[in-house]
């Protein structure tokens, strides 16, 4: 207890807010103080799981946090009192060799009062709770809109292009803007209100920021929404949450918030044009590497096959079809790979484990300039990414079994094995840290 | 009396006798009428023989055997399956000389009358006791008898009544016709249910009329033909062939009774007399000019038409992309009415082969500038 | 069969006189009826209430030790970060075999158990109403599940969870066989419910004692008629669902594929409208269990019986208003979230009036403390606990937070082992002795039961906290990244659960040991009335005889027993209870006047072929459409020998026992 205590003082030098409201739930507890409330309300002060659900950080969390908080309450009391009106009737009426009691069927006034009692409790949170519900489906104030779709086993986003030419409120500093797609992270302006508008490609699954709104599930053939909305920049921890199959415990999610400068940053830096690697680097290689092994499913905007010559009349624009290699018809976009810091369905991080730490638990003013570092070489979590090209499906349960692939007429259904040489893996790995 | 081996013989020399008869006078001829007269010679002896040897069962000398024998114990109840056999005899003949099916249904008729035939020999001697033997007989036949009974007697009824229903006009008078059908059946059946009292035979001659009307219905409906019935494309095959525009194409009738109004889908595309915009389920803002969908996914669609003209709504899939179709379109709609299409774009938008195409769209066609570029990321 | 009605002995001759040719021969049947009252053959072929009741007992008992081990080896990969115990298609499989088999191969059946068992002897028949389906209703079950099972041999099991969300069923994403071999197992299971729920309907209504009105019917009894009619509405819902399945993945339908403009909500809405009455079909059995007893231990009536068959039947109606309630998250929109938000908070009114009821029984009783009383009063405290995070769930908002995590897993553990299963148990101490006529050892049985509520304790109660940290279900691994530090460490509560599994584990094993132990040679045979009980199944001998009772009784009370057993001495408001015969006295009574002609129905070779025609058809279904209609044709003939075959065989016509003085009589 003496430690939750101490989780207590952190929480409140961080959030107030929620401290206010924190505390009176163990007011209430203390006097209760049973184990299974004092658990479920313990968790209230919690440490930083990154998907705690009773930590909000934006405003929808926390409208669903204002709710819940007095429901668990009143559920732990009427549990107290439950058991220990149990205890006291344990104890009180043992057989002690008292006579047969009295042969009734009980009392008709008594049994209308224990109807009446549970019934004025649950009209009492029936009612907030229908107007949370209303409040949570509002899309009135919507800001922006970023297109979100599932498939086995990542999230892709594509952030939509106002008719005013901004996206998310933000024009393009320079030139127009188009539709930009990224996937496993999603970035997001602080203090705006987005609405994601989410499908899936093949099976349900679910998204979930615990600490920015419940979960929703994105099923195929329909658009479902969910609000999203944060005034802290900072990473916040997702996962599917519905089971999509195989690898269902590798699809995972993060949302970053950023300032409205940074963000505007992060804009003009996705929009930016291509930039080949310099003649004659590694990069370069990797480029032609990267041309042959991955672009028939991973697309990269902008990059043109120059067919190792200086010619540019034969030069062509590289389009991926992983339509006709990938069951969902879709592979990530890996055009700022390098600017997001997780890959493989933000199941592996591209930063070191220091490196993450160092943005993860950077402070909401220092965030921002520190997450669109993106990934440097120092940073670079050689290992995984290693592991990963080398042998996704060992890596990443996919279905790699040609037999069971039938089904697909053989295609894949996340990422196969390619039998990359290890060269071909340096060329590639020298390459993909330009993509940002 | 006849034993009942003795049944078939006879039943045999009739319609031998009969065959002859008809042979001689219809088609005629030497050899076949003296082949029938000796068909017939010969069946009436097998069967005089038969009845003097009680089916063979006993010697004729031995008169206690040939009074105790079972068949002779006690008199066989009547039968209809030597009839039913007969019949099937001359149902098959017939079919060799008309068509297979009269032949499929006399064989059909002969198997199932000698089973039953055996069934009934067999169950009448089971024992010298009647009512076991009944019980016996229905305990062993009813299971297969009833549900291949009503499984017949189903099928005709839903044959002809196909058949009729094949037959007469679409029309608004046939409308009337069965409403007052099913009327008459209703207020029939109304009746027969307030009324307890009612026998037995009066119900099953009801049964029997109704019986008989439907399927004499149902064989001049049969014999009649079929109404003309007009074949139906979907709108998938006007779009393969380019005929989806201003016009009304078959596909388009009863547009306004297809269920089309389904929750959650991508856009509504609205088309006013200011052209074709979208909206957002959920979000106000009226948008125009260009629509975002996403790449490779199923993507419904709501089309509604405010104008006062009938209009469908056709997307542009681009035609060189393989195993794509190049526009798919919907009925038309009349005001007010609303149409669902499903899209699923497997290229990008900025693939050249699909700008070469001048990229994907939405389009009205007859309206000028009724038009959303389709952006796929 | 030991006691039958004998047919006239006078054999019937030709009308004429004529000395008779043939004799009668009623066998209509392929076989001569079999009547072993002993060995395996007894069990094969028998159509004895109580027979096929301990048979389903034993079988749920087997399940139920396969989804345990299932369950520990899930609970053996989650203890620690990346577990390698498993990998992620058998984990999957795991998580699938165990919600199902626990569901549908342990708890209904054993709930199922009960209800053959104990609901004739409840309301004073020999038998249900239709033996020979109630015997088939057992062998579709076994033979169910046994198909079911034997997927993990051929390809692998089901990998979609019990709920089998639609698309990923389809072939595409699940390209093993296992979802056929779940669909159709649970096919057939489903006919067995059916079939049983329409048999035991048909005999509470039509075969209670002379006296036994419905309100003086025991309440046991009541929820297993309550939960009767839940199956027979909710059977038919999956059954359809299952059709669907079947054929989407058989024969290329496309109830559920986007492409072609379905919607895969379909399924969801199909599976929960049977899957919410099913929450309540597992559950009540052990709510009527935990009534019988807080009363017998109390010694005092049921409190408020009539509100509590009322608020069994109104949980048994409202419950199929609320299954929307399990697709929160599913994106249903605000107005169905909020109605069946507001509906579910409505069944927590009826089902907070049980828990009322129990614990104001036992308010000014005379409480005894055995085992079965134990695990009554840890059904109402544990499910106290799960009922309350589940009015937490009703909290539409708050749902979307903890749907899919593992509160929930919490949650219905507490609801399905704590009131449940944990009642179960209460009913399997309770009425052992009259089951098997022998005692379960008590201090045997409070190891089991503080071992098992420890255990379930230890196991459940950390997945609250893991589930509000914002672990998800269903993931074959979890990482240190997401794990948090602290107090409320996910790693911790997970070696928690997983400790408290083992620990669980061993609570049961304790049961085990106890079975063995009780069952010892020399261990006493039960008293006739242990625990001083209260319902008519107590006034027969233990175990029953055969044919249940010598003399049907008539009843005059709810609790007759009680009421033949005590009188009421006192005057006025003043009660004085003093007991005025003893159970022996009882039963001599009814026995001096037992019943000169019984009637029971025999048994019979046609229900175990007939429900061995299923898995065949099964097996066609996946493997081989001829061996399809090769099953059918055995459905056929089992149908028809089924069909041809009296009810009851008469006294020549079976296969006697050797060496009986019947068999002497048959082919002397």
């Amino acid at each position: 207890m003496s430690h939750s205590h101490e989780d207590h003082e952190r929480t409140m030098s961080t959030d107030v807010r929620t401290t206010r409201r924190l505390s009176s739930v163990r007011s209430s507890l203390t006097t209760a103080g049973l184990a299974v409330t004092a658990m479920i309300g313990l968790s209230a002060c919690a440490s930083n799981a990154p998907q705690d659900t009773w930590q909000p950080a934006g405003e929808n969390a926390q409208k669903i946090h204002d709710l819940q908080w007095p429901v668990f309450t009143v559920a732990g009391i009427v549990g107290v009192i439950v058991l220990v009106f149990i205890g006291v009737i344990v104890f009180r009426f043992r057989d002690k060799g008292q006579a047969i009691p009295e042969q009734t069927h009980g009392k008709a006034w008594l049994e209308y009062l224990f109807i009446a009692i549970p019934a004025v409790i649950l009209a009492a949170i029936a009612i907030p709770t229908v107007g949370v519900v209303l409040a949570l489906a509002e899309t009135d104030d919507t800001e922006c809109i970023i297109n979100v779709t599932g498939q086995q086993w990542w999230w892709e986003y594509d952030y939509e292009v106002e008719p005013d030419g901004s996206i998310c409120g933000f024009a393009p500093s320079a030139g127009e803007a188009s539709p930009i797609i990224t996937s496993g992270q999603v970035v997001i302006p602080a203090g705006t209100n987005v609405l994601l508008r989410g499908t899936s490609r093949d099976v349900i699954h679910s998204y979930w920021i615990p600490r920015l709104n419940g979960k929703r599930d994105m099923v195929p053939g329909r658009v479902h929404y969910l609000r999203l909305q944060s005034d802290t920049p900072g990473i916040y921890a997702g996962q599917c949450t519905e089971f999509c199959g195989l690898s269902h415990a590798n699809m995972r999610m993060e949302t970053v918030v950023l300032a409205p400068a940074d963000f505007q940053r992060w804009l003009d830096n996705e929009l930016e044009p291509y930039k080949s690697p310099a003649e004659g680097t590694l990069a370069k290689e990797g480029e032609a590497t990267y041309i042959t092994q991955c672009a028939r499913c991973h697309q990269v905007n902008g990059l043109v096959d120059d067919k190792g010559t200086d010619d540019t009349s034969d030069d062509t624009v590289v389009v991926s079809y992983p339509d006709q290699f990938v069951f969902s018809g879709a592979a990530p976009n890996l055009t700022n790979l390098m600017g997001r810091n997780t890959f493989a369905g933000a199941s592996w991080d591209l930063l070191t484990p220091e490196c993450r730490e160092d943005v993860w638990e950077a402070s909401p003013e220092e965030f921002g300039e520190k997450y669109l570092a993106g990934v440097t070489e120092d940073c670079l979590n050689d290992i995984d990414l290693r592991e990963w090209l080398r042998n996704a499906p060992a890596k990443k349960p996919m279905y790699a079994d040609a037999e069971l692939l039938e089904p697909t007429d053989g295609k894949t259904r996340g990422m196969p094995y390619l039998a990359l040489s290890e060269d071909q893996i340096d060329q590639l790995i020298a390459y993909l840290l330009e993509r940002k | 009396m006849f034993t009942t081996g003795s049944k078939l013989l006879l039943g045999s020399t009739v319609a031998a006798l009969i065959g002859t008869l008809l042979y001689g006078i219809l088609v005629g001829g030497i050899m076949g009428t003296v082949g029938l007269v000796s068909a017939t010679a010969a069946l009436g002896t097998f069967a005089a023989i038969n009845i003097f040897t009680r089916d063979a069962n006993v010697s004729v000398d031995d008169i206690d055997a040939f009074a105790g024998a079972a068949a002779g114990a006690e008199r066989p109840g009547s039968s209809m399956w030597p009839l039913a056999i007969g019949l099937a005899t001359a149902t098959i003949t017939l079919g060799l000389v008309t068509y297979t099916a009269i032949f499929m249904l006399g064989v059909i008729l002969l198997i199932a009358g000698t089973a039953e035939w055996m069934l009934q020999a067999w169950a009448e001697r089971a024992s010298s006791d009647a009512n076991h033997n009944r019980e016996v007989r229905g305990r062993l036949a009813y299971t297969a008898e009833m549900p291949a009974a009503a499984a017949i007697g189903l099928g005709i009824v839903i044959y002809a009544f196909s058949r009729v229903m094949l037959g007469v006009p679409s029309k608004a008078s046939t409308i009337v016709a069965f409403s007052v059908v099913a009327a008459v059946v209703l207020a029939v059946g109304a009746f027969v249910g307030s009324n307890r009292r009612i026998s037995a035979p009066k119900l099953t001659g009801l049964f029997a009329v109704a019986g008989v009307v439907l399927v004499s219905g149902g064989a001049v409906a049969g014999l009649n033909g079929e109404r003309e019935i007009e074949e139906h494309h979907t709108t998938a095959y006007y779009a393969q062939e380019g005929k989806c525009g201003t016009g009304e194409i078959s596909a388009d009738e009863h547009a306004s009774q297809t269920v089309a109004g389904k929750a959650s889908q991508a856009a509504t595309v609205v088309l006013s007399d200011s052209g074709l915009t979208y909206t957002f389920p959920g979000l106000d803002q009226v948008r125009s000019g260009s629509i975002q969908l996403p790449r490779s996914s199923a993507v419904n669609i709501l089309f509604r038409n405010e104008t006062n003209e009938h209009r469908r709504l056709v997307a542009d899939m681009a035609p060189e992309v393989e195993g794509s179709p190049a526009k798919i379109c919907s009925q038309l709609v009349e005001e007010g009415g609303v149409q669902l299409l499903t899209l699923n774009y497997p290229v990008p938008s900025f693939d050249p082969s699909v700008e070469a195409n001048g990229g994907y769209a939405l389009s009205v066609p007859g309206v000028d500038g009724a038009r959303l570029e389709v952006v796929v990321p | 069969m030991a006691i039958i009605e004998r047919p006239s002995d006078t054999v019937a001759l030709a009308p004429s006189g004529a000395p008779a040719v043939a004799t009668p021969d009623t066998s209509y049947g392929v076989f001569r009826r079999p009547v072993h009252t002993t060995g395996w053959k007894s069990w094969l072929f028998t159509i004895d209430h109580k027979k096929l009741g301990i048979m389903y007992g034993v079988t749920a008992m087997v399940f139920f030790i396969i989804g345990g081990v299932e369950a520990l080896l899930i609970r053996l990969q989650l203890a620690g970060p990346n577990g390698t115990v498993l990998n992620a298609d058998q984990y999957n499989q795991m998580f699938t075999m165990h919600a199902t088999t626990m569901v549908f191969l342990f708890v209904m059946p054993m709930a199922a158990a009960f209800a053959n068992y104990m609901v004739p002897l409840q309301i004073g028949a020999r038998d249900v109403a239709f033996p020979r389906i109630n015997a088939f209703g057992y062998w579709a079950y076994l033979f169910g599940g046994l198909l079911l099972n034997s997927s993990w041999f051929l390809g692998g099991a089901a990998d979609g969870g019990w709920f089998m969300y639609a698309p990923n069923s389809s072939v595409v994403f699940s390209p093993t066989n296992g979802v056929d071999f779940w669909g159709l197992g649970l096919q057939i299971t489903g006919i067995a419910s059916l079939t049983g729920a329409i048999n035991l309907i048909v005999t509470v209504i039509n075969m209670r004692a002379p006296g036994m009105s419905l309100m003086k019917m025991p309440i046991f009894t009541w929820m297993v008629m309550v939960v009767q009619f839940l199956l027979l509405f909710a059977m038919p819902v999956i059954t359809v669902a299952l059709f669907m399945l079947m054929f989407q993945r058989s024969f290329d339908a496309t109830f559920f594929s986007v492409e072609a403009g379905a919607d895969p909500l379909l399924w969801q809405h199909l599976f929960w409208i049977f899957g919410h009455p099913e929450v309540y079909i597992i559950v009540l059995p052990s709510f009527g269990i935990v009534s019988e007893i807080l009363p017998v231990f109390s010694k005092k009536p049921l409190f408020g019986y009539p509100l509590v068959v009322f608020s069994g039947a109104a949980i048994g109606l409202v419950g199929w208003g609320v299954w929307a309630h399990h697709m929160f998250a599913s994106g249903l929109g605000p107005i169905s979230v909020a109605v069946f938000s507001v509906a579910t908070m409505a069944i927590a009114i009826p089902t907070g009036v049980k828990i009322v009821n129990w614990t104001l029984t036992m308010w000014g009783g005379k409480i005894a403390f055995t085992v079965p009383m134990l695990y009554a009063v840890g059904v109402i405290v544990q499910f106290t606990i799960g009922g309350l995070s589940g009015v937490t769930h009703s909290v539409a908002p708050s749902d979307t937070q903890q749907t899919d995590t593992y509160y929930i897993v919490a949650h219905f553990h507490y609801v399905i082992f704590g009131g449940a299963v944990l009642g179960l148990f209460a009913g399997l101490y309770y009425w052992w002795p009259k089951m098997f006529g022998k005692m379960l050892n008590e201090r045997l049985g409070k190891w089991n039961f503080w071992l098992t509520i420890v255990g379930m304790n230890l196991t459940f109660g950390p997945m609250h906290v893991i589930g509000l940290q914002g672990q998800p279900r269903r993931m074959y691994v979890w990482t240190e990244n997401r794990a948090g530090e602290g107090f409320f460490n996910i790693g911790f509560w997970n070696l928690m659960a997983t400790i408290g599994s083992f620990v669980l584990t061993l609570g049961v094993l304790v049961f085990l040991i106890n079975i063995y132990v009780s069952h010892r040679k020399g261990t006493e045979k039960a008293p006739l009335d242990p625990w001083d009980a209260r319902s008519l199944e107590w006034i027969t001998a233990n175990p029953p005889k055969e044919h249940n009772f010598d003399r049907l009784p008539t009843v005059g009370h709810l609790d007759e027993f009680f009421h033949r057993k005590y009188e009421d001495r006192g005057e006025g408001e003043r009660h004085d209870y003093h007991q005025v015969a003893t159970a022996e006295e009882i039963l001599a009574a009814e026995e001096a006047s037992a019943d000169k002609h019984i009637h029971l129905p025999s048994p019979s070779y046609w229900p175990i072929l007939l429900a061995f025609s299923l898995p065949i058809m099964g097996y066609g279904v996946i493997y081989n459409l001829y061996l399809l209609a090769g099953g059918a044709l055995l459905a056929l003939v089992s149908m028809y020998g089924w069909g041809m075959e009296p009810h009851t065989a008469p006294s020549d016509d079976y296969d006697p026992p050797k060496g009986t003085e019947l068999e002497v009589a048959a082919h002397g």
